[in-house]
């Protein structure tokens, strides 16, 4: 039996799961498939816009959540509080600069510790918009629009996931100074099929990377930083872009793009190295289907244990002394819902704030800037990530829950996807080791 | 103002309009067509794709039943590619038990339309996820058509015979001249919608094919004519589930048929009268009644992924008629405004269903031949409209020749197998005012994910396409365009690759006839009038200004760059145009399927914090998904 057993294996169970596992709790993490981080930027998004004000990005995301407190009280940040935000967040950093894939923020590495003043980077993306971002893998942060080089953004003739021309338009369009260029993908791969973790594990090779280093040197004018679509090696990704950088003679800069996300890819396999050698065991394909609880009866219930279903085998009954829900909302699987608009979460059939009411669940507009209503809400909790009922009360004494799970938030729209994971992950783990210390 | 004359100008670019562009144009009259957005916008791009058999009418409308298997047959041939010979069952559900089957037999004999019942254990082995407690079934030669497909090629197959089609053209007002009881229609004003831009069109004879619109386009003339919309609700599910279509052996009722087109299976329909044929609410009813309704012949279809739900209007026209949308006779309406309201020069087609589209059309054109002096005979059911030769489409197409050709690469819409080329080949020879009108001619974004990767590379492309200056300067090239572009080959991954085009290899087909009956009139090519079409009113003639030849697409001229092509408004668009049809059926895998394309759009790229976020399009208020409350939330 272990002390944790955490269903997820995104971004916020994999940072609950490392907190538990580094205070010595014997850890387990079941997924039914991995996280969203192979979907997302690569990042580490803290508040980009905010729900008053969405048209201009937040500038300081920490004092951004200290303003939420009135206006937002049910936010996950303002139940944690912004310091316990920064704390998790220096985690997260050193974490990361430990495992050799450095995340830093506009003011450089390292700059974060004891600071609230530290500014959103503004990134440009694959369409030339500029995503605010608080953290960013240190292939990105050449990006950053304060810096003053101007841009030539790098694509490769008949790559379908990345379109330099339109980046560099809309970047003019705001602006700055930006340009596009072509080089075959010949330079890359040969293979007729082929996605964006395909050339990457090219670029793992160090002639080929050379060589692409050489060619970006003939197209880059003297002063000008350099953005390629962001696949510059896997599994050698530190050395591909050092050799880049050198071969190239100019900072060299990586930008996400559709899924499958090579900075998220990179991310997932740092975290679960480290976790595997704490002796984490991480099992991928393990979906949570349910659970035997006590309920509550005056006081908070418990979880008796969860069940796992798998394609090879009859459910598996896992007991612990605690447990997490970090399977996402909606966007995770966390969530499942009909068409009679029932929406319901899946393990522990946990109480929602999303209206059992499909015409309640959408605006007229994809883009309407206030979001739509299905996906803001969530379960909710108290400020130790115990999830609660209406009344406020914890419903079991032995479940936490962390990231997209939770209700109050939109990460998607207010940028904070990964924010809220590394916090509300953090926090979770840091309450489940005080709880099974007492 | 630009200014346009012509003999008979066609208002409505859905199947009849463009049927009968097409027929009047191989008759010799120079013909205009004008249609207020893109092909098939209107009800021809909306319905749920069943080349009828005339199965579903036998009982309640046999005149329309003959007409259909009549025009089936026909259709098999001049637009075989065009269909899919799926056949078709009506089956006897434990819910339908009564006197109904043996008049339904009875009434297929009675009307011409071929008929065989087959033992429920044979139809269960073609199609084994039909309810196994079904009683009876018959089989007809129901069978599923690509209208946006079809209608292209009847569009092609009218340039070739000298029509001019004028999309993004909307009638603003007839013109009409004379006093009470003289009175005459000799043209019309009509707006550029793309260009922002007014048209005069002269013409002797106006015919009105706006089918669910007519009475609008009548009112213009002061004649008011019962044309009431029925609107019909339909879903599209992830799986096909059938290869054949499946109705209910009952009389005709909501959510009552399967349709399987292409890749999806679509259950249709309901019918109920509404306002205005333009802005169609779909309620969270619709959608769970076609869902209910399709369980009963294919059990559990319910709990397969939906991905799309839309509705389209049937023009429904009955003179002193008051009764349920659903009663309303399926046989179309030509009314000849001379004769009933004393307006010479204008006719209105209107009713019917696709199926009839071509014999529609023909009567139509034999109206309007009456009265402008009769030229040659319609050859319209023995002339094959280009592509025809390829013979009936099938659902592998695709896959094959991409895996023959190793195109995997060359992906960019997954979901229906569209590659770069085929992409750039259609936006290349039929310029585009948003994204939706390159759906509609590839299958862009039709599948699961609606959208989440192709939009960013379909916009991704089509903008290096304008910066290398596809659609500037070179004058020959538009020119040519409607002439090179063969649409045969449109859906084809294999004769589109590397922007090579189809143009190269285009086989020499062109209207050849059908069956084993010698060509005679018109049709072919070779024999096509020589008509130049369109003088231009006080401006000297120009090349780019020969009507024929110019596409039908306006917005594209030498040297500009039209605010209507900027790549933030066509992503923006044509997310939104995704989102409406989504929106009704959001819940399970497809909600979570939705999410990912916000995680994708909104954070990854943060589009919606683009510049240019102010720029509309002609189309971009008619992709807003109505949610205003309705206090009919229950089927009434």
């Amino acid at each position: 039996m272990s002390d944790l057993f955490v269903i997820g294996a995104g971004l916020s169970g994999l940072m609950a799961a490392y907190t538990a596992a580094r205070a010595g709790l014997r850890v387990q993490v079941v997924t039914k498939g991995l996280g969203s981080m192979h979907w997302a930027a690569g990042t580490v998004d803290v508040m980009g816009y905010t729900p008053e004000e969405l048209s201009r990005p937040v500038q300081r995301p920490l004092e951004a959540i200290q303003a939420l407190a009135h206006s937002h009280p049910e936010h996950p940040y303002v139940l944690l509080g912004s310091h316990q935000v920064q704390v998790a967040l220096e985690e997260f950093t050193a974490l990361m600069a430990e495992l050799g894939l450095p995340y830093g923020g506009a003011g450089g590495f390292g700059a974060l510790a004891h600071s609230t003043s530290g500014d959103n980077l503004l990134l440009p993306s694959a369409v030339g918009a500029l995503r605010p971002a608080f953290l960013a893998p240190s292939a990105q942060l050449a990006g950053d629009m304060a810096r003053p080089e101007p841009l030539l953004i790098v694509g490769f003739t008949g790559l379908r996931d990345f379109y330099p021309e339109l980046i560099a338009e809309n970047l003019a369009k705001q602006g700055f100074q930006a340009r596009a260029a072509f080089l075959p993908l010949s330079l890359l791969t040969e293979q007729a099929d082929r996605n964006n973790v395909h050339l990457a594990q090219a670029l793992d090779l160090q002639a080929r990377r050379l060589k692409l280093g050489g060619e970006l040197k003939r197209l880059a004018r003297a002063g000008e930083r350099i953005g390629l679509p962001a696949l510059l090696g896997l599994d050698d990704h530190a050395a591909a872009l050092a050799d880049l950088s050198a071969a190239a003679g100019a900072p060299i800069f990586e930008i996400p793009t559709l899924p499958p996300s090579v900075p998220g890819m990179r991310l997932y396999k740092a975290l679960r190295a480290r976790l595997w050698r704490m002796g984490v065991r991480i099992d991928v394909g393990l979906e949570g289907i349910g659970a035997n609880v006590i309920a509550a009866n005056g006081t908070a219930g418990r979880v008796q244990w969860v069940e796992t279903a798998t394609t090879t085998s009859r459910p598996l009954k896992h007991r612990a002394k605690a447990y997490l829900l970090a399977t996402g909302g909606i966007l995770g699987g966390g969530f499942d819902s009909d068409h009679t608009g029932r929406i319901w979460e899946t393990v522990f059939d946990l109480p929602l704030t999303i209206p059992q009411a499909r015409h309640q669940w959408f605006r007229p507009a994809f883009m309407d800037p206030a979001g739509h209503p299905v996906f803001n809400g969530g379960v909710a909790v108290n400020a130790a990530m115990q999830p609660v009922g209406a009344d406020g009360q914890v419903l079991y004494a032995n479940l936490w829950a962390a990231g997209g799970a939770l209700a109050g938030a939109d990460p998607i729209q207010q940028h904070s996807l990964e924010g809220l994971a590394i916090a509300t992950g953090w926090a979770a783990g840091q309450a489940i080791v005080r709880a099974l210390a007492q | 103002m630009k200014r346009i004359e012509t003999e008979i100008l066609v208002v409505g670019g859905g199947a009849t309009g463009t049927g009968i562009a097409w027929d009047a144009a191989l008759r010799g009259f120079k013909v205009t067509l004008i249609e207020k957005r893109d092909l098939t916008h209107g009800t021809t791009g909306r319905y749920h794709g069943l080349l009828h058999s005339g199965g579903r009418y036998v009982v309640k409308d046999p005149v329309s039943a003959t007409e259909c298997i009549h025009e089936n047959r026909i259709l098999r041939k001049t637009h075989a590619h065009c269909i899919e010979n799926t056949s078709g069952f009506f089956a006897v559900t434990p819910e339908d038990e009564g006197p109904y089957p043996d008049k339904f037999l009875e009434g297929c004999r009675a009307t011409g339309v071929d008929c065989a019942e087959i033992s429920v254990a044979d139809a269960l082995r073609r199609e084994p996820l039909l309810n196994p407690r079904i009683s009876r079934v018959f089989e007809v030669p129901d069978g599923t058509a690509d209208s946006f497909l079809a209608t292209h090629a009847t569009v092609q197959a009218a340039r070739h015979a000298g029509a001019q089609i004028l999309t993004y053209h909307e009638l603003m007002g007839l013109i009409i001249e004379g006093g009470d009881g003289n009175r005459r229609v000799v043209g019309a004003k009509v707006r550029d919608v793309a260009k922002g831009m007014d048209v005069e069109i002269r013409a002797q004879m106006v015919i009105n094919a706006t089918g669910a619109w007519a009475g609008m386009v009548t009112q213009m003339a002061g004649v008011a004519i019962s044309v009431v919309p029925g609107k019909g609700v339909m879903v599209a599910m992830n799986h096909r589930a059938l290869n054949t279509v499946v109705n209910r052996c009952k009389m005709p009722a909501d959510g009552d048929i399967i349709v399987p087109v292409h890749t999806v299976a679509i259950i249709g329909t309901t019918d109920e009268r509404v306002t205005d044929p333009e802005n169609l609410r779909i309620e969270p009813w619709e959608v769970n009644l076609m869902l209910e309704e399709g369980d009963k012949l294919v059990p559990n279809l319910s709990k397969a992924r939906v991905v799309r739900a839309w509705a389209g209007v049937r023009p429904l026209y009955q003179e002193d008629y008051a009764g349920a949308s659903r009663d309303a006779t399926r046989k179309f309406a030509l009314l000849d405004h001379k004769e009933r309201h004393g307006i010479d020069g204008f006719i209105t087609i209107t009713g019917g269903k696709w199926t009839t589209f071509r014999l529609m059309a023909e009567k139509t054109v034999d109206l309007a031949a009456s009265h402008l002096g009769a030229r040659k005979p319609c050859v319209t059911a023995t002339t094959a409209v280009p592509g025809a030769d390829q013979g009936n489409y099938w659902l592998g197409h695709r896959l094959h020749e991409i895996e023959e050709q190793k195109l995997q690469g060359q992906l960019i819409c997954e979901c229906e197998l569209v590659t770069r080329a085929m992409l750039e080949n259609a936006a290349k020879q039929n310029p585009l005012l948003t994204l939706d009108d390159l759906r509609r001619d590839v299958r862009l974004g039709m599948g699961p994910c609606q959208g989440g990767f192709c939009t960013y590379r379909a916009v991704g492309i089509i903008h290096e396409m304008g910066k290398a200056g596809v659609w500037e300067g070179d004058a020959g090239h538009q020119t040519h365009a409607a002439e090179e572009w063969d649409v045969a080959y449109i859906q084809s991954p294999a004769r589109n690759v590397n922007g090579s085009g189809s143009v190269g290899d285009r086989p020499q087909q062109q209207g050849g006839s059908v069956g084993d009956r010698p060509q005679q009139q018109g049709g072919s090519v070779g024999d096509r009038p020589q008509q130049q079409g369109g003088s231009v009113g006080d401006r000297p003639q120009q090349q780019g200004d020969r009507p024929q030849q110019q596409g039908d697409r306006p917005q594209q001229r030498a040297g500009q760059t039209p605010p209507l092509f900027n790549p933030n408004l066509l992503l923006r668009d044509f997310l939104q145009e995704r989102w409406k049809g989504v929106a009704p059926i959001l819940w399970g895998r497809q909600l979570k399927q939705e999410r990912l394309d916000e995680l994708i759009y909104l954070n990854v790229m943060n589009a919606d914090h683009l510049p240019d976020d102010q720029l509309a399009s002609a189309m971009t208020d008619f992709y807003l998904f109505d949610t205003t409350p309705n206090e009919h939330e229950v089927h009434p």
